[in-house]
């Protein structure tokens, strides 16, 4: 019998350590949560309180009376620099920029991804490696010589607008975004997509060319249907960069009417007339970080599933 | 002329020689199967079939049309694939029908043939399922199914029966085997087992690094294997390859076998290939199938030519139908075939019955056939 209540008595000190174990674990946990959204909860408490109660009340304490007036105030009111017309107009420049930025950066990285793992030509690693670099690339670096393109391209559309009668966009602010956000998120959208299909069963990409599939069609039909999981973490990833971008938006668009939300925001926050509303300001930042979290929501449910079962043998 | 014709492929990657001139031919209707060891190139030899991969020089021609520079689509070829490769987005009708799709064929028609493909392969109550949703031997059908709606003149099968379980893989065998009597059509199936290459084929092309090593029907390769390796390579339990060598028995050829701690046993040989002589006191190799080694009851009654020789019995295997026994000659362990009911111990001197008329002689040095 004693070899049987031995390991019980040595399993119960194996739990005693293992709860503490998960005390300590969770501790830790809760704290790094704690200090990740406390400024959150300071964001949106003080967004929902009036100037009075924010002047005289605690900051962390709970709206008494909550208000959306802030919220109102931010969309629709708010001065950003000299014009007084609120934020919304901002939101939807930054939407205008950031949906096709997002998608064209995103097929882009999945056909780039198709060719370097399904049409393998001479080279194709070297060519990723060299795409590669792009994630490398500080953006900094970048700033003053795409200024110079995108003024070339500017000049240019300036020309085809004298000529043709229209200028393609070209010189327009919230294209000229798109155009660098997409140039720099290639590298990004790359790397993941051609990950993703390296492990892409071949035979599948064979099976439709032996039923007739052309190039675009086995993209289309076979690739793209099949690559849910890394479409929706490219998009995620894109959305959140090119949406919370600072400077690129505010090298080549930081004044006037194409200005994106990001500017705007620090706009609203730097006006130097008149008391600072911090309600108001608090407002336009949540308003500001609203789209990313919604596509988390959104999206995020399909982080996990995996798409590819029943492809091969499984 | 032959149905389809393989003349001098080569196929390159960089400096390696992947395919080393294969020459092959079928008959319509014929079942050619591709066997051989894994890296031999059998793979890549379909594959330059299918139209996958493009090859160095040589010619592929299907009812007299060369078919080397056409896409895969072009080539009226319909290919099953070793993971089965069905389009995980689609259900089971939408893999079926993706190929006629493609070819822009009417909707209507479409159904037409899906309906016809899933009542010979009996899917029809599978049409609406996700692959996801089916089991190994299903998915093996609705890829067959996917093959067989084509109409194709030539089909292409990539080892399709590897990732099946073993009952399910003679089933399955089986199924294919009906498929081809029934639609008659031309098939080209690699495969590196062995059994299934010797039940499906008319015809067997065993490869090795690249070369076809023997090309015939089952029974010429089974039965007149033209080199050490297809020797070796075929057959289950594998063929008995003895080092021997020739002597004689007054004045014919005899085979010598060295045995352990007894005299060598010498085996007089009444029609010796002609080749033969020229070895005369030289080793050889000398090879005999398990079931060409037997107990003398056992022994082929109508074989012309049988020589008894007592062995010692090292080990005995029982399997059920047969029972294998084990014993030593010229150094090597060598598997005799007796019947279920054999009286036979371990441990003891047995006299075996060789049927000399299905053995088969090597050169050592060449590995090749002594003729």
């Amino acid at each position: 019998m004693s070899a049987v209540t031995t390991p019980a008595h040595q399993a119960s000190g194996g739990v005693n350590v293992k709860v503490i174990n998960r005390i300590v674990i969770y501790g830790l946990l809760a704290l790094f949560a704690l200090f990740y959204l406390m400024p959150l909860f300071v964001m949106l408490v003080t967004s929902f309180k009036t100037m009075d109660e924010i002047q005289n009340g605690n900051m962390l304490a709970l709206p008494k009376a909550p208000t959306f007036d802030p919220w109102l105030k931010a969309w629709g009111e708010t001065c950003v620099g000299l014009t007084c017309a609120g934020i919304k107009g901002y939101f939807w420049n930054s939407i205008k920029m950031v949906v096709p930025a997002v998608l064209i950066s995103t097929m882009l990285g999945a056909l780039n991804g198709y060719v370097l793992t399904k049409w393998r030509f001479r080279g194709a690693t070297l060519v990723f490696g060299l795409m590669l670099f792009a994630c490398f690339i500080p953006f900094q670096s970048v700033l003053l010589p795409m200024a110079t393109i995108l003024g070339s391209l500017g000049r240019f559309g300036v020309t085809l607008q004298n000529s043709v009668g229209t200028s393609f966009g070209l010189g327009n602010p919230t294209v000229n975004l798109v155009f660098v956000h997409v140039v720099y998120g290639i590298g990004f959208t790359t790397l993941f997509f051609r990950n993703y299909y390296e492990a892409f069963p071949t035979e599948l990409v064979k099976a439709a060319q032996v039923d007739g599939a052309s190039f675009f069609q086995i993209f289309r039909r076979i690739m793209l249907p099949n690559s849910m999981p890394i479409f929706v973490v490219t998009v995620i990833y894109q959305f959140t960069n090119i949406w919370n971008d600072f400077l690129f938006a505010s090298a080549y668009a930081g004044t006037g009417d194409a200005m994106p939300m990001t500017v705007a925001l620090n706009n609203v926050v730097n006006t130097s007339t008149g008391v600072v509303e911090y309600n108001v300001n608090m407002a336009a930042a949540m308003i500001a970080a609203l789209p990313t979290l919604l596509v988390y929501v959104l999206a995020g449910r399909y982080f996990v599933r995996g798409l590819m079962a029943g492809a091969v043998k499984g | 002329m032959a149905f389809l014709e393989i003349d001098g492929l080569r196929k390159r990657f960089g400096q390696v020689e992947i395919l080393k001139g294969i020459d092959v031919e079928l008959e319509k209707g014929g079942f050619l199967v591709l066997v051989g060891p894994s890296g031999c190139g059998k793979s890549t030899l379909l594959n330059t079939i299918a139209g996958l991969e493009t090859i160095t020089s040589g010619e592929i021609r299907v009812d007299g049309r060369a078919i080397n520079d056409l896409h895969p689509s072009k080539r009226d070829i319909a290919m099953v694939f070793q993971s089965y490769a069905l389009y995980p987005n689609m259900t089971v009708a939408g893999n079926i029908s993706f190929g006629m799709e493609m070819r822009g064929v009417p909707a209507a028609e479409r159904q037409k043939a899906i309906d016809k493909v899933a009542k010979v392969l009996q899917i029809g109550h599978l049409l609406q399922r996700k692959p996801s949703q089916l089991s190994g031997g299903q998915r093996q059908r609705v890829a067959m199914g996917r093959a067989l709606v084509r109409d194709p003149k030539l089909f292409l099968f990539d080892e399709p029966l590897s990732n099946l379980d073993a009952k399910l893989r003679v089933d399955m065998r089986i199924e294919i085997k009906r498929l081809h009597a029934t639609t008659g059509t031309t098939i080209v199936y690699v495969t590196h087992d062995q059994i299934e290459a010797m039940t499906l084929a008319t015809k067997i092309a065993v490869m090795r690094d690249g070369e076809v090593q023997q090309f015939g029907t089952p029974a010429e390769i089974y039965n007149n294997p033209s080199n050490l390796f297809v020797a070796d390579f075929m057959g289950s339990p594998a063929m008995n390859l003895i080092p021997a060598t020739i002597g004689t028995s007054g004045n014919a050829l005899s085979v010598v076998l060295q045995r352990e701690a007894r005299e060598p046993i010498n085996l007089p040989m009444a029609n010796a290939p002609a080749g033969l002589s020229a070895f005369q006191g030289k080793p050889i190799i000398f090879g005999v199938r398990p079931e060409a080694l037997t107990d003398p009851e056992g022994a082929e009654r109508n074989a012309s030519h049988i020589a008894t020789a007592d062995c010692h019995i090292e080990v005995v295997e029982p399997a059920g139908s047969d029972t294998f026994a084990v014993t030593n000659l010229g150094g090597k362990g060598v598997v005799a075939r007796l019947r279920a009911d054999a009286n036979i111990q371990p441990g003891t001197n047995t006299p075996l019955a060789f049927n000399l008329t299905k053995a088969v002689f090597f050169d050592p040095a060449t590995e090749t056939r002594i003729r």
